[in-house]
């Protein structure tokens, strides 16, 4: 085999070539050995002085969250400092029965009046714990008090491994004020760190709930920074790491909403907090909601609390059956009632069908014959026109008209100013839809209870019976109606603003649907809902400021038999150039012009007296 | 000889390679539970027990390897690279976990399997099947088609991963086999010298100036030795020039952020939030040691979880605290016994196979014990490749006792005759 001479020499070769990798591997081996032998005797004492006396840790900065304003900068939602008593793992005693007596003495610790700070139970759970999370703090008591922080403190060096830390919590100085508006903040959840959206949260991080501390919780979050620092042997801080040690964070931006306090506070006292209801102001001209409040309300300061009173303020809201972590003016869903009348009146004008003078041959007598049944009204009006109907809320004339115009020509009127299923889009979470059916919709939609849609249901569904509004759309529906320029995305972001105070972003108002129609049905319509509040004999005269022109119509919605009727009161003012559109709902609260109405007009007097206020600082200045 | 006695096939195999792997796995397993046990606990979840059940697995896998003929290793080579490629493309479309930003798993349910470890095997079998039977030369520049295609393919998929450092054995491995199927030292340093360039231009010190003439002049002086054709010696001399001139140019002209993140990746002591924290807190460690070690345990930088990743990736850092400079060498020693032990499986058998495996397997081998130490005592940048034998994990560690298999059986099947 081996006597070739060609493959003699081919193997000598190869032998040659193991050879030179085998140099090439002991050559790299031995610069590997000259670094280690550099570091581990050359440079032996200054390594081991900075393992045994300078450990670096790296610490996180977290980056303070953004505040909430009103639109006049006052402070809506803003931060606390907030103590943590923590283990930190690392600075624990290794030797078990060290660890123990560390434990034994947190046990023994008592405030002033005697209580003690830790029990048992938790504090042997943090025990176990710290055997596997070793880079981060495992809490021992939340939200501490500054006396228990101080007890903590004087105790220290018999503690190894026992740490005050600060965080920031949010803090809601007006409390329940537009907490369904603000939201809340929590801890993160094991469901949402799942979710994708969520990817860059971590275990532990506090993040935006409901309201506009979810939806702009990027925002509001900035971008933590980090440092990295000298501990000494038992866990002090002695100092930042030198050269490029630390990266500051950034904090998150502040947003300027468009919440106007004075009025959102005017509107929280005029809701007691033992009604159902909502409301809600906002400027038809651009969308800015000015005012929402929806009842009964909660108070976001308990999720800053400690975990035991937070849970049980949690139980407490979370299983009230009056159920006040709805947001009742974005996810309430109500039947319109009578305040759909200006859709049914206003589809009629529109397509020709009603004009100022025509009346219906069937005058009201209390009630109307259609086929076997009588649908009654809820007085006795006689002969009326369009806007007499509107301002007596007369079903009978709208029984006719309804039958006349058909639904597909009244639902689309509706959607030219908001209504239907198509959300608002407004930048809160939790908004709900509407319906306004029609013949194929209520098939769909009933399929599996078996109804079919009748020409009778048109009755019910003229005078606002049968389709689903949010009181949002209402205030939207009654404010575009009145502008006629259109129907603007409601919004509650002004601005958002860095630390600096400068401008970041601001909301850019956007029309979402059409809100059109012919100058003379924009005409009779304002006439109409003048005559409501204005007029002696109108449904909504206990909404009227002197001197200023409001236009409104009531609604009283049937929900169940035998229970009072929802108060529904939606206005506009002024008439002539609107400026504020105000939808409030009282729920199984009575008549909408009596109950509501009161409502409506004190938020409204508050915005034009607030509004005189503005002026005259101005002409002083 | 009398085929079938036991002194006759005890022969066969080297009893001193096979003992060194014992114990390079006897101090993996040693540091691993060092690193882990304040870890409390249960046994079956103890990363030092299982490591040892990965060995386990891994000694068996190897012993069935010893009776593989070596005709089917050269007849499953081009089908295991076929799979291996499937696998390299579906990784990159159903990535499974998503471990350091990286998806490089297909999580079967019972197992995770990691293609880029299935391909390092798949790819060495195949590279050296093609070139044990056909040689290259740099005067046959076709020569070089089929081989530069084989390599390409799973080079560019596991780069796309992204995988750097896994994709750089593949480099490591085409070389070496490069060299041991034809290519003179001179060949290979001509293929790497616009690298060297590269390498030299890059830092603008007048030493560096100078070391880059010198590498010119010696580019220079082996194209005129070697009398290559002349398109290649062309080629060759415009590369270095253009590697060093170029590289300058290019670099002047990346973004300062750009600039940055190349700086950070190539000395992580610039950026010590990111990749430089772990290196200065392995520095430390390992520098702390000393000559002797602080002893079995009581590594205080390792066990006050200082070093991230101190059982996996930083385990040799564990070993440079314990163990001091003795430690360190020991098992450098033990290493460099092993390369020897495996390359000289190759002087037993004429086969240009044999060859080309056994020096592939070595040099996967060498090329993750160089550049996870190098990166440890802060040499090279942060990549993650694992240190053979001594780090957790049990993909690598199969991988690893695989190739010791088929060294193993390249030697038991090679000396048959």
């Amino acid at each position: 085999m081996y006597n070739s001479t060609s493959e003699n020499e081919v193997l000598q070769n190869r032998n040659l070539h193991v050879l030179i990798y085998m140099a090439g591997v002991v050559v790299l081996f031995s610069v590997l050995l000259y670094r280690l032998f550099s570091l581990q005797y050359t440079h032996y004492d200054e390594n081991l002085q900075r393992s045994d006396n300078n450990r670096i840790r790296k610490v996180e900065l977290v980056a303070e969250r953004g505040f909430i304003y009103d639109r006049n900068g006052e402070v809506l939602v803003r931060n606390r400092p907030s103590y943590q008593i923590a283990l930190q793992a690392v600075q624990l005693p290794r030797k078990k029965d060290l660890r123990d007596s560390v434990r034994d003495r947190l046990l023994r610790i008592r405030d002033n009046s005697g209580e003690r700070l830790f029990d048992s139970l938790s504090l042997d759970t943090a025990f176990l714990r710290s055997r596997w999370i070793k880079t981060r703090p495992i809490r021992l008591l939340e939200d501490a008090s500054p006396e228990q922080v101080a007890v903590i403190e004087e105790h220290s060096s018999e503690l190894p491994g026992v740490v005050t830390l600060i965080e920031s919590r949010r803090e809601y100085p007006y409390g329940t004020l537009a907490s369904h508006v603000l939201g809340y903040t929590n801890e993160i959840s094991e469901d949402q760190l799942k979710l994708p959206e969520y990817a860059d949260y971590s275990q532990g991080d506090r993040i935006g709930q409901k309201g506009l501390e979810q939806s702009y919780d990027k925002e509001f979050r900035g971008k933590n920074g980090m440092k990295l620092v000298e501990v000494n042997a038992s866990g002090r801080e002695v100092g930042l790491v030198s050269s490029g040690g630390e990266l500051a964070p950034v904090p998150g931006l502040h947003l300027v909403s468009t919440l106007d306090l004075r009025l959102q506070r005017v509107a929280e006292e005029a809701i007691p907090d033992s009604a159902k209801g909502a409301l809600v102001a906002l400027d038809p001209r651009n969308g800015e909601i000015l005012a929402m409040v929806s009842s009964p309300r909660l108070d976001p300061n308990i999720f800053s609390l400690k975990r035991r009173e937070r849970n049980k303020g949690w139980a407490q809201v979370a299983l009230d059956s009056m159920r006040p972590l709805t947001n009742r003016a974005i996810s309430g869903t109500y039947p319109p009632a009578s305040v759909f009348k200006l859709v049914t009146a206003g589809a009629g004008l529109e397509n020709g069908v009603l004009s100022e003078n025509k009346y219906y041959p069937k005058n009201c007598t209390g009630g109307y014959q259609y086929g076997a049944r009588f649908q009654k009204c809820w007085g006795t009006h006689g002969a009326l026109n369009v806007v007499h109907a509107i301002r007596l809320s007369c079903d009978v004339f709208f029984y006719q008209a309804g039958l006349e115009i058909d639904m597909e020509r009244i639902n689309e009127f509706g959607r030219r100013f908001g209504y239907g299923e198509k959300l608002l889009g407004v930048d809160i979470p939790g908004e709900k839809a509407g319906w306004l059916p029609d013949s194929a919709s209520f098939n769909v939609r009933n399929k599996r209870a078996g109804w079919r849609w009748a020409r009778g249901l048109i009755l019910n569904l003229a005078i606002g019976q049968g389709q689903i509004v949010t009181p949002l759309q209402q205030a939207v529906f009654v404010g575009s109606l009145a502008t006629g320029k259109g129907v603007y995305r409601p919004h509650f972001m002004k601005e958002l603003r860095d630390e600096k105070g400068d401008v970041v972003r601001s909301f850019e108002p956007e029309i979402i649907r059409p809100g059109n129609m012919k100058p003379y049905t924009h005409r009779i319509l304002m006439n109409a809902m003048d005559s409501v509040v204005n007029h002696p004999g109108g449904t909504g005269k206990r909404g009227a400021i002197p001197g200023i022109r409001v236009g409104a119509k009531t609604g009283s919605g049937e929900w169940k038999k035998g229970e009072k009727t929802h108060a529904w009161y939606a206005a506009v003012a002024p008439l002539d150039n609107p400026e504020i559109a105000v939808a409030v709902i009282m729920e199984a609260a009575g008549g909408g012009g009596s109950v509501s109405g009161p409502i409506a007009k004190k938020v409204m007097s508050a915005y034009f007296e607030n509004k005189k206020l503005d002026e005259g600082i101005v002409e002083e200045k | 000889m009398i085929s079938g006695s036991f002194l006759d096939r005890s022969l066969k195999f080297d009893w001193l390679f096979i003992l060194l792997v014992l114990a390079l796995m006897g101090c993996g397993i040693t540091l691993v539970y060092s690193a882990t046990v304040f870890e409390e606990v249960k046994l079956v979840d103890a990363f030092w027990f299982k490591q040892i059940v990965y060995f386990l697995c891994g000694i068996l896998m190897a012993g069935a390897l010893v009776f593989v003929r070596i005709d089917w290793l050269k007849r499953a080579a081009v089908p295991l690279y076929a799979v291996s490629l499937v696998l390299l493309v579906v990784v990159l479309f159903f990535a499974g976990d998503v471990v350091k930003g990286a998806g490089r798993w297909i999580d079967l349910g019972i197992f995770k399997l990691q293609p880029s470890e299935f391909a390092k095997i798949a790819y060495l079998l195949t590279i050296s099947y093609w070139l044990s039977k056909h040689p290259v030369s740099l005067y046959k520049v076709k020569s070089f088609a089929v081989p530069f295609a084989l390599f390409i393919v799973p080079f560019a998929l596991v780069l796309k991963q992204p995988d750097l450092s896994t994709a750089l054995v593949f480099i490591a491995v085409t070389m070496v086999s490069f060299f041991f199927a034809g290519l003179t030292f001179a060949d290979v340093f001509l293929i790497v010298s616009p690298v060297l360039s590269v390498l030299f231009s890059h830092s603008q010190s007048v030493q560096f100036e100078v070391l880059w003439g010198l590498l010119i002049c010696a580019v220079v002086f082996t194209l005129v030795r070697r009398k290559l054709p002349k398109v290649l010696t062309g080629i060759f001399l415009l590369a270095n020039i253009l590697a060093g001139y170029a590289s300058s140019m290019a670099w002047n002209m990346l973004e300062p952020h750009q600039q940055k993140r190349v700086n950070t990746f190539l000395d992580p002591m610039s950026d010590p939030l990111g990749d430089g924290y772990q290196v200065l807190q392995s520095m430390t460690a390992i520098g702390s040691g000393g000559v002797a070690g602080k002893g079995f345990g009581n590594g205080t930088q390792t066990n006050l979880a200082f070093l991230p990743e101190e059982h996996t990736d930083f385990i040799f850092s564990v070993l440079g605290e314990q163990f001091g400079f003795v430690g360190c060498a020991v098992v450098l020693v033990l290493y460099a016994l092993f390369l020897w032990r495996a390359t000289a499986i190759c002087k037993r058998s004429a086969d240009p196979f044999v060859t080309l495996m056994v020096m592939g397997a070595s040099t996967i081998f060498l090329f993750h014990i160089l550049v996870n130490i190098a990166m440890t005592i802060g040499l090279m940048p942060v990549t993650g490749l694992p240190l053979p034998f001594l780090s957790y994990g049990g993909s690598f560690a199969l991988t690893c006792m695989v190739l010791v298999g088929f060294l193993l059986c390249l030697r038991y099947q090679g000396s048959r005759r």
